[in-house]
């Protein structure tokens, strides 16, 4: 739209913006023109306020910049302390992990997993919802400890606790 | 009725657990086998009859094999919800929802050396971690342990806390003005024993690591104390003048 025109031009030119725009909000935001200045607005783990129909958790509610403040850590190790090593494997085997839980306990989690790592031990705490019936729920836990003991060649432990639905802290 | 039962079962199990007789066996030979320990030596003829009633009600109940099992669970995790276990055969273990193989820790040998023990001036304990609360717990539960068993702590101290900041471009291409800045915060807390010997020092340490918090550090300096060596006793200006006598 780099264009010189002369003062009438101008005018014209800006009408023919304003049309442009207008018949352009019909069309999918997709195709939309940016007319503000660059605005790099942050927008890690967010959640945007909407309608009000939302339900949202404690965790998913809370951004990141409360950690520490209003929230806590989801994975608790000590490799990211002064003059400790490890940190980039430990943050690998926890992305692994909330995959594999991901994926074993299918549209179980209420909440995001918290991971411990205390001594040599694997502690993985988990909240679920009671989709499920308790023989089944004991057995995908004993899987998942023996199949991630042989995996990371340590103990492994899963502390459990079922909820009957998702606790909703607010709705966005 | 009900209290005396849960008071010599619960001695019971633990005689179980001690002697270590295989669940195979059964749950009654333990029972026989702790009879005439010293758990019931001052009250025999209560014990006994007590004994016997359990014995009794054993036999009416006849336990299998893997709620024996569970029983330890509770009497190890401390939860000894008896009365209710008693009264219906089968258990619910609505405590442990996982209930893992039961580790019977060994208990630790007592070695009789004539090696003198190793002595320590001062050993300091660092302890690091990314929450100020977490530390002030564990500062007061090792404060708590070294005063019940009468180790002399000198000093508690709070170094100075560290932030190691990254700064980041917020942007995956250009926009160099705008960045993300991040940081890793590390507290400390400095414990420091004064006068302990090898065995003791090696104990608390090992109390002290087995309760350490997740995400939590810790650094230990050890200051032994040893025996000044023979050579240095003396010094070298009162041996020379003697050999030069010797020598003229």
């Amino acid at each position: 739209m780099a264009v010189s025109f002369g003062g009438a031009g101008l005018i014209l030119a800006n009408h023919a913006v304003a049309h442009m725009s207008r018949t352009l909000c019909a069309v999918p935001r997709a195709r939309a023109i940016h007319s503000t200045a660059v605005c790099c607005k942050h927008q890690a783990a967010r959640i945007r306020v909407g309608k009000g129909d939302k339900p949202v958790t404690y965790e998913e509610a809370h951004p990141p910049h409360h950690i520490a403040h209003r929230k806590g850590w989801l994975s608790q190790h000590t490799s990211n302390l002064d003059r400790e090593t490890g940190a980039a494997e430990r943050t690998v085997e926890d992305i692994f992990i909330r995959r594999f839980i991901f994926g074993t306990f299918h549209g179980l989690l209420a909440n995001e997993l918290v991971i411990k790592r205390r001594g040599n031990m694997l502690v993985v705490c988990a909240l679920f919802t009671q989709k499920i019936p308790a023989y089944k729920l004991y057995f995908l836990i004993g899987y998942t400890e023996t199949l991630l003991s042989y995996f990371y060649k340590c103990p492994v432990k899963m502390e459990v606790q079922t909820v009957k639905d998702k606790v909703v802290y607010k709705y966005l | 009725m009900l209290c005396i039962l849960y008071c010599g079962k619960a001695k019971a199990v633990r005689g179980f657990e001690r002697g270590r007789a295989s669940v195979n066996t059964g749950w009654l030979q333990a029972v026989n086998k702790k009879e005439h320990t010293s758990y019931f030596r001052s009250t025999m003829a209560a014990a006994g009859c007590v004994v016997r009633s359990l014995r009794l009600f054993c036999r009416r109940l006849q336990f299998p094999q893997h709620e024996t099992r569970h029983l330890r669970n509770y009497w190890k995790c401390g939860t000894f919800a008896l009365s209710n276990s008693l009264r219906q055969p089968s258990l619910t273990s609505a405590a442990c929802l996982h209930t893992g193989k039961v580790y019977c820790a060994l208990s630790p040998t007592i070695t009789v050396t004539d090696e003198p023990d190793v002595l320590y001036q001062k050993v300091e304990v660092l302890v690091k971690g990314h929450d100020r609360a977490v530390l002030d717990s564990y500062e007061f539960f090792t404060t708590m342990a070294a005063k019940e068993l009468g180790i002399n702590i000198s000093k508690v101290e709070e170094p100075k806390k560290k932030i190691e900041r990254l700064t980041l471009l917020k942007s995956v291409h250009i926009h160099k003005k705008h960045r993300v800045q991040y940081e890793m915060r590390t507290h400390y807390r400095n414990f420091e024993f004064l006068r302990l010997t090898g065995s003791t020092a090696r104990v608390f340490l090992e109390y002290l690591q087995r309760n350490l918090p997740e995400g939590v550090a810790m650094e230990v300096t050890k200051t032994e104390i040893e025996k000044v060596p023979e050579h240095i006793l003396e010094p070298l200006w009162n041996s020379i003048p003697e050999k030069e006598q010797s020598s003229q």
